[in-house]
């Protein structure tokens, strides 16, 4: 489903991604940890070509994401994306948040769009909030419909940049269940968390970055048992004692 | 005291002047607005080349008096097509106002969170979609007191046409004032005829503002 293959990236002299090589398969959950600045979330962003690649091969559902010939809009249909700060329409109802990409970039027709919207609010648990605007909602409530908004693009590929890194504690399980329900269903997830519980539980494969490099991966009850590069160590040490 | 016989005997010069003053501003203000948006567009547009375009045509057009941009669609085109002074004031005019609104538009455009154009872009939508259904109304919000102030300019500046035979307050009010020598009360009758027009745009601004920030 995902492909890196010896993918490079620069800011200007800064050399933010190394050398990452990473598969992805359809239905895996691959959660991505690690200090902050180590290029998370720009490998995440790469991803749906939010940033672009230096160097390197970035394959996503076999097209090249960077490719020349790659209509990236028909690409990014399929690849949802759900942000920290979760980025609704602040100008749009709920619905309208929900239903904007379905009817102009898919070309659905407003009522069905309005009918699949529902179905994933009611899947987040909050069609109650159809009407209501962003600044109406707390932030785990936009965080859920920021998803919906996602899944209403029926995509093949989610990927979420610490979805609930900037709610409060309360807040985070709401979220964090939502998202497990969806790999349950056997969605491709792309999760950059610092939520080690929900890593521990729901990820196929955990991936810990330091320095723009992919230090260390592996299934999630042998890495968090045994992490075996020392950064690993030292980073777990940190985020569990916290 | 004012000598009103002016405003009764050139009562119609008046109101023809006026009448052509409100339709430069209309036209004006149209033209001006759907430019400014585009060159606002292409100066942040992901498109060096448009950037480029748009940027010149701001620098270039806001950095000159807006008597030459006139008189350049007056006398200097006159070789290749004659306009007349309405027409030339109008579009010269529209070009000088539309560069101020590009730049009101494009700190707009640039003050909403860049979260919002990633969200939009990343669920398929494409540039221009973004722009129309995202950024543009949250933009508006932020652009309606800059641009506001630039439709008062608009009223303010139409004068110009005075200078090419524009026939409007202006033109009248010169002309009025050669025939009959009175200068004082001449030109206050006509800076009435624009505060009529200008308090009420400058008002209903105010009046917008206040009702956008209470909106979502
Ligand atoms: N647009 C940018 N220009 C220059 N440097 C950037 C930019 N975006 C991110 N960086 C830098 O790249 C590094 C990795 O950033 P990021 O991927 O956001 O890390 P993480 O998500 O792991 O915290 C950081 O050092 C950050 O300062
Ligand atoms: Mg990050």
């Amino acid at each position: 489903m995902i492909s890196f293959r010896n993918v490079n990236k620069h800011y200007g002299s800064f050399h933010v991604l190394k050398d990452i090589s990473l598969e992805v398969d359809q239905g895996e959950v691959v959660v991505v940890i690690g200090p902050s600045g180590s290029g998370k979330s720009t490998m995440l962003r790469c991803i749906n070509r939010l940033e672009t690649i230096s160097d390197g091969e970035l394959v996503v559902s076999g097209i090249h994401v960077n490719g020349k010939q790659t209509d990236i809009n028909d690409l990014r249909k399929n690849i949802g994306m759900v942000f920290q700060h979760f980025n609704l329409y602040p100008h749009k109802t709920v619905l309208e948040n929900i239903t904007l990409a379905p009817i102009k970039a898919l070309g659905v027709d407003e009522k069905t769009a309005q009918e699949t919207a529902v179905f994933y609010l009611e899947k987040v648990g909050i069609p109650e909030k159809a009407n209501s605007y962003p600044s109406q909602l707390s932030g785990g409530q936009q965080q859920r419909v920021a998803i919906a908004r996602g899944l209403a693009m029926k995509p093949k590929l989610m990927l979420f940049d610490e979805p609930t890194s900037a709610l409060d504690p309360e807040m985070i399980g709401e979220v964090l269940e939502v998202m497990k329900q969806l790999a349950t269903e056997g969605m491709t997830m792309v999760v950059v968390t610092h939520e080690m519980g929900f890593a521990r539980e729901v990820a196929d494969r955990v991936v810990f970055m330091d320095e723009g490099k992919i230090v260390e991966e592996g299934r999630p009850s042998e890495f968090f048992a045994q992490p075996q590069a020392e950064r690993a160590q030292l980073f777990l040490k940190r985020v569990l004692n916290h | 005291m004012l000598d009103f016989s002016i405003l009764t005997t050139y009562y119609d010069l008046f109101f023809k002047g006026f009448l052509t003053t409100i339709e430069v501003s209309i036209i004006g203000l149209i033209c001006s607005f759907i430019l400014g948006v585009i060159v606002a567009v292409m100066r942040i547009a992901p498109l060096r080349i448009l950037n480029y375009f748009g940027t010149c045509f701001v620098e270039f057009i806001r950095n000159i008096p807006l008597i030459i941009i006139v008189f350049f669609f007056y006398h200097g085109l006159s070789v290749y097509i004659n306009l007349s002074g309405f027409a030339a004031g109008t579009i010269g005019l529209s070009i000088y106002t539309a560069a101020f609104i590009a730049e009101a538009v494009r700190a707009g455009i640039q003050s909403v969170d860049k979260g919002q154009m990633e969200a939009a872009r990343s669920s398929g939508l494409k540039y221009i979609q973004a722009m129309r259904y995202v950024i543009l109304p949250q933009a508006v919000k932020i652009v309606i007191p800059p641009i506001g102030n630039q439709f008062i300019n608009l009223v303010k500046n139409s004068s110009i046409l005075g200078v090419v035979a524009g026939m409007e307050l202006m033109y009248f009010a010169d002309y009025i004032h050669e025939k009959t020598y009175v200068t004082f009360d001449t030109y206050i009758f006509a800076a009435m005829f624009y505060l009529v027009l200008t308090i009420p745009l400058s008002l209903f601004v105010n009046y917008l503002e206040r009702r956008l920030a209470r909106s979502y």
